[in-house]
C-alpha cells in the first residue's frame, strides 16, 4: 500500500468513526436514526455522549460533548465537539475528532391532544478539523455535508418515526473521493406506563437502521474494498425525569453486503446524558 | 433575632396574601406527549414575573399557572410562549385566587 492510498484507507477508517457521532442529540428523538425534535425558544441543551463501535479487528470509541440552542421553537443550532480513541490491530490513537456544526429545522407540526406529529429537516457539516498524523488515523481529510428528512409521531403511549439521509462525503488530502452515503431509519418507541410531568419517564424503542455507501475512487478508479450496504436492529431506551435524560442503545448487525474483503460491523453502541437548560 | 423572625414572618404573610388575591390559569394545551419535552413551558413561565405553582398535565393537556396580584396573563401572550416552546395553545380559562 503506498502512502497516499494508506492516507485514503485510514481516512475512510476514521469516516466509521464519525458515522458513531454524526447525528445531532435531541430529547425525544431516536438514538441511532433521526427524529424532528428542536428545542424550546432561548433554551440549551447539552449532551455527554460515549459511543463505541467494533468491526472485525478494529474497535473505536468517541465521545463528544454536544451544545444546541433553540433560535425558535421551531430552530435550532448546535455544535459537536468530539474526542476519539481508536485501535486497530496493534496500533493505537486517540486526539480531538472533527468539529461539527448542524441545525435542524421543523417544519411542520399537528398538534392533538397527548399527540405531537411533526417533520423536520438537518443540515449538518462535518468538518477536517480532528488531530491529524496520528496512526491510526483519526481525521478524514475531508469535510462532509449531511442533509436529513425526518417524520416523528410522539403519543402518550406510542411512538414512531421514519428518516434518511444523505451524507455528501468530501474527496480527502489523498485524493480519495470517499463515496457517499444513505442512511435509512425506521422507529417504533413504547412508553409501558404514562407517566405525569415530574415523574420518572421511561420509552423503549427498537429501530430498523440501513446504511448504503457509494464505492470510493481515487484517480476515477473505483476502490474495490469500499462500499456496500449494512442493516442493523437497535433497541434502546431514554429515561427521563424533568430535564435530565439518558438514553442508550445498541445497533446489532443483520445483513452485510459489503464492497470486496472489507471487516463486517459487530456492533455499535451509544450512551448521551442530555440536560435542557 | 426575635425582630428577623417577625420580619420573615410579616414577610411570609404578604406574600401569601398577593397570591391570594392574585389570579389561577388553566390553559388548554395540544402536543403535550412526553414530561421531558414539557420542561420549555416550565422555563418560559417561570420566566414572567410574580408567576407561581406551575403544572402539567399530560393526559388532560393541561398546564395551570397561579400569578400574584396586578398582574395578568394574555392570550396572544399565551399563543406566543407555547408557540415558543413547541406546542399549541387552545384556550384558557381563569379564575381568581382565594
Amino acid at each position: 500500500m503506498t502512502g497516499g492510498n494508506r492516507m485514503g484507507f485510514y481516512g475512510l477508517g476514521a469516516a466509521l468513526l464519525v458515522l458513531l457521532i454524526s447525528r445531532p442529540i435531541f430529547a425525544h428523538d431516536p438514538i441511532f436514526g433521526l427524529g424532528p425534535h428542536v428545542l424550546f425558544k432561548n433554551g440549551f441543551e447539552v449532551a455527554a455522549e460515549v459511543g463505541s463501535e467494533k468491526a472485525g479487528s478494529e474497535k473505536e470509541q468517541a465521545l463528544a460533548l454536544e451544545v444546541t440552542y433553540g433560535l425558535t421553537g421551531d430552530w435550532a443550532l448546535g455544535v459537536d465537539l468530539p474526542y476519539a480513541f481508536k485501535e486497530e490491530a496493534s496500533e493505537s490513537s486517540s486526539g480531538k475528532g472533527d468539529v461539527a456544526v448542524f441545525t435542524k429545522y421543523r417544519f411542520w407540526r399537528k398538534d392533538s391532544l397527548g399527540l405531537q406529529e411533526s417533520a423536520a429537516v438537518l443540515l449538518k457539516v462535518i468538518t477536517d478539523t480532528a488531530d491529524t498524523n496520528k496512526t491510526p488515523a483519526l481525521d478524514k481529510g475531508a469535510t462532509d455535508t449531511i442533509l436529513g428528512l425526518t417524520y416523528g409521531y410522539e403519543g402518550r403511549k406510542w411512538y414512531r418515526w421514519a428518516s434518511a439521509r444523505y451524507r455528501f462525503n468530501g474527496t480527502n488530502d489523498a485524493g480519495v473521493n470517499r463515496g457517499d452515503k444513505i442512511l435509512i431509519d425506521f422507529v417504533g418507541g413504547i412508553r409501558p406506563t404514562p407517566t405525569g410531568y415530574l415523574e420518572p419517564d421511561t420509552v423503549w424503542l427498537l429501530e430498523l437502521n440501513g446504511e448504503y455507501g457509494e464505492r470510493a475512487e481515487l484517480n476515477g478508479v473505483e476502490l474495490s474494498n469500499t462500499g456496500g450496504t449494512e442493516w442493523f436492529l437497535s433497541p434502546g431506551i431514554f429515561w427521563t425525569r424533568r430535564n435530565f435524560a439518558i438514553k442508550a442503545g445498541v445497533q446489532i448487525p443483520i445483513y452485510h453486503n459489503l464492497n470486496g474483503n472489507q471487516e463486517e460491523s459487530d456492533y455499535r453502541a451509544k450512551v448521551a446524558f442530555e440536560w435542557h437548560l | 433575632m426575635k425582630k428577623q423572625i417577625l420580619f420573615g414572618l410579616f414577610g411570609l404573610l404578604l406574600l401569601q396574601s398577593a397570591f391570594a388575591a392574585g389570579t389561577h390559569y388553566e390553559m388548554r394545551v395540544d402536543g403535550l406527549a412526553c414530561p421531558f419535552c414539557a420542561y420549555g413551558i416550565e422555563k418560559n413561565l417561570k420566566a414572567i414575573e410574580g408567576t407561581a405553582n406551575i403544572n402539567v398535565d399530560l393526559d388532560k393537556g393541561l398546564v395551570s399557572v397561579d400569578i400574584g396580584e396586578g398582574k395578568a396573563l394574555t392570550e396572544e401572550q399565551m399563543k406566543k410562549l407555547f408557540d415558543d416552546s413547541g406546542f399549541t395553545y387552545r384556550s384558557m380559562i381563569k379564575k381568581p385566587l382565594e
